[in-house]
């Protein structure tokens, strides 16, 4: 289907939303900026399922389904990775230990996206096919 | 001479006061000027006494062609026409000039950053086929709109609402409110809240100077992401993606690295170096886009044709080399924008090392350029055009972060092994990973982004002074080759959280995306190239095209309908 006139009026709706959203938040203090928050918020998640009414309309992608188990297990190990670092520097006082604690933490990420989700996105890849 | 003697005192005093009254980069918070000391009446009389002899109306009527009568005593607005010129008069000046440069010089770089815009248009869609060229311009366009209207919106709310104390611009007091949280008995900054929408209290002139400074570079992390993705993202998706992101991906990161947030936070409350010290964005600006290229690339797939059933690789040639290389040049150019300009100033508290930011900022292009072509050259037998183009880039974004802290030397060597490392992540993401990217953004800005914020840790010489301290920790930036380790954790714990949490967030909400629009176009459409459906219209119209090789117009079977 490629660009329309649906996905014009979508992406307007979305913009909409998000622009009321956030002038929900600035005045958030006030009832007035709740009720915005809460309006944009539902423009937003109306405008999200317009785009999913239209997605089928696009027609076949050069893609192939992938394990969603696998997809989570690297992006676990990218953020657990982060939170070994954080709590590494609160656990131990020296710039030694840091140190290591760190670059742990960064392993544990790097192995989380440079080789769990190429491996999961990689496995069926059309390619291959 | 005891009056001379007294002002000249006068003059040191007031001058030594304004230059401790302190730095603040965005990326520094530090506390404002300090009141000046009460003027002395002799003094004042002496400043009348000059303001009586400026020369007269008929005397600058014949003109000056030496610059020498313009401007002087008489430029000095009074406060009060009856008691004449005073010190205070000459004081308030005095401080109005330090900001007025530094608004000016900061803007005038935030004007150079944005041209940058069209470098990258140039570099990305030069390195794609001619049949994606209109809708890769077009992405490079409008993602400078999608990123300005999400960043006005919320965006720069998040980073810089909490980020007063810039003495630089003078105070940004209306930005004064960061969301904080307690870990372990220290408090840590989350996100700013103050200038959604620029409205209210924040309707100031300096958070207007601040809000194009920091917007220019927000953008600037947004279209890396266009030329990783190029020739098969649906324009929907890319506009929504980039809003989001403006919105809120980059920007809490810049919290955390500008804005007074935690990683800012980790001198004073953990005693690691001076914190997390980023000057210009390696980390903050290239390596999120990187990062979040690499998210959104993993998701969408490699091009059809790209690679053959055994898992070899096809090159994809680009369609423009002058294209390229000419946006090679306007972004080099944007960088004296980029890096000079991240001292947010250029009058007062250690600004005047600018000097030596723009040196670096050459050097580093220039080793990077140097390190790429030797590379290809040596190895591959040419002095591959793409690769030479990615190592002046690398180079460029490797030295955006160490660029206010090191020496030249220091520089050279940081973007010789940009210029290197590019080509071997080129080759590793490609070949390795089988992750397609057109333009190499991933390693130009990911991989090297990471390299800069390192290099910080290593090369930093300790001998930078903005206002004598850096993100509130008395003293210079030092790195483990000039004695201090801790700052090398610190910077440890900076690309830690970029992989992390930049890149896991962006992969979750891209892969939200996924699911709600779809990033990719049909492989019909990206067979025929996107110009066309996507676009309405052909980058080229009056061209004709060389047929592509079956590879690259065979629909997969597994994507037919």
């Amino acid at each position: 289907m490629a660009a329309s006139t649906g996905q014009g009026r979508g992406f307007t709706t979305f913009l909409v939303g998000f622009t009321v959203a956030c002038a929900g938040i600035a005045e958030i203090s006030a009832g007035f900026g709740k009720l915005l928050l809460a309006v944009g918020l539902v423009i937003v998640a109306a405008s999200l399922f317009g785009f999913l009414k239209l997605k089928p309309l696009e027609g076949k992608t050069a893609e192939a389904p992938s394990s969603a188990a696998m997809k989570l297990l690297g992006a676990f190990l990218a953020a657990i990775g982060w939170v070994i670092t954080l709590f590494g520097m609160h656990v131990v006082d020296g710039t030694s230990g840091r140190l290591v604690l760190a670059l742990i933490g960064i392993a544990v990420s790097l192995f989380g996206m440079i080789y769990v989700l190429p491996s999961a996105f990689n496995k069926n890849a059309i390619w291959k096919a | 001479m005891n009056l001379i003697r007294r002002y000249c005192s006068f003059l040191c005093t007031l001058t030594l006061g304004l230059a401790l009254s302190v730095a603040v980069h965005a990326q520094a918070a530090a506390p404002a000027a300090a009141p000046a000391a009460a003027p002395s009446p002799t003094v004042d009389a002496e400043l009348q006494g000059a303001a009586a002899k400026v020369p007269s109306n008929d005397d600058q009527a014949k003109g000056d062609p030496g610059g020498s009568v313009t401007g002087g005593v008489k430029d000095v607005p009074v406060a009060d026409s009856k008691t004449g010129l005073t010190v205070t008069d000459v004081a308030a000046q005095t401080g109005q000039d330090k900001v007025a440069i530094n608004f000016t010089w900061t803007l005038i770089c935030g004007f150079l950053v944005m041209f940058m815009q069209a470098g990258f248009a140039l570099v990305e869609s030069g390195l794609c086929r001619v049949k994606n060229a209109n809708h890769t311009y077009m992405m490079n366009f409008f993602v400078y709109g999608c990123g300005l209207l999400a960043y006005w919106l919320i965006g720069f709310a998040i980073q810089m609402g909490g980020a007063a104390g810039n003495a630089n611009l003078g105070g940004l007091y209306p930005l004064n409110g960061e969301h904080t949280t307690t870990i372990f008995g220290k408090t840590w900054g989350l996100w700013g809240t103050q200038g959604m929408f620029l409205a209210g209290h924040t309707y100031d002139v300096g958070v207007m100077v601040i809000f194009l400074f920091e917007m220019v570079f927000m953008d600037t992390a947004l279209t890396i992401v266009t030329g990783a993705c190029a020739e098969r993202w649906k324009f929907l998706t890319f506009s929504v993606t980039s809003v989001l992101m403006g919105a809120f991906t980059y920007p809490l990161f810049g919290n955390w690295a500008w804005g007074g947030g935690f990683l800012a936070q980790l001198g004073t409350n953990l005693g690691l170096g001076k914190g997390y010290a980023d000057f210009a964005g390696s980390g903050v600006v290239h390596s999120v886009g990187g990062l979040t290229a690499l998210a959104v690339c993993l998701i969408i797939g490699p091009r059809i044709g790209k690679y053959n059933r055994d898992g070899s690789s096809n090159a994809i040639i680009g369609h423009d080399v002058s294209a390229v290389l000419i946006g090679c040049f306007i972004l080099a150019f944007g960088w004296f924008g980029f890096n000079p300009g991240s001292t947010l100033g250029a009058s007062a508290n250690g600004n005047l090392r600018i000097g030596s930011i723009a040196v670096n900022t050459m050097l580093a292009g220039c080793t990077g350029t140097f390190g790429a072509i030797l590379y290809m050259w040596s190895l591959k037998g040419k002095p591959d055009m793409s690769m030479s183009a990615n190592g002046l880039l690398a180079g460029l974004v490797a030295i955006t972060a160490p660029s206010g802290f090191v020496n030249p030397i220091g520089s050279a060597i940081i973007g010789l092994i940009a210029g290197v490392l590019v080509c071997v992540s080129c080759a590793f993401i490609e070949n390795v990973l089988k992750i397609d990217d057109p333009v190499g953004a991933i390693s130009v800005h990911g991989t090297n982004g990471l390299w800069g914020v390192l290099s910080v840790g290593l090369f930093a010489d300790g001998t930078s002074n903005y206002g004598g301290s850096w993100n509130g920790v008395t003293g210079s930036v030092t790195g483990l080759f000039y004695g201090d380790a801790s700052q090398l954790v610190a910077q440890l714990v900076g690309i830690s959280t970029l992989l992390g949490f930049v890149f896991t967030f962006s992969f979750v909400l891209n892969w939200a995306l996924e699911i709600f629009i779809g990033h990719r176009v049909s492989a019909e459409t990206e067979v025929a190239g996107l110009d066309i459906p996507e676009m309405g219209q052909l980058g080229y119209p009056e061209f004709v095209f060389r047929q592509e090789t079956e590879s690259f117009t065979e629909v997969p079977a597994a994507a037919v309908a």
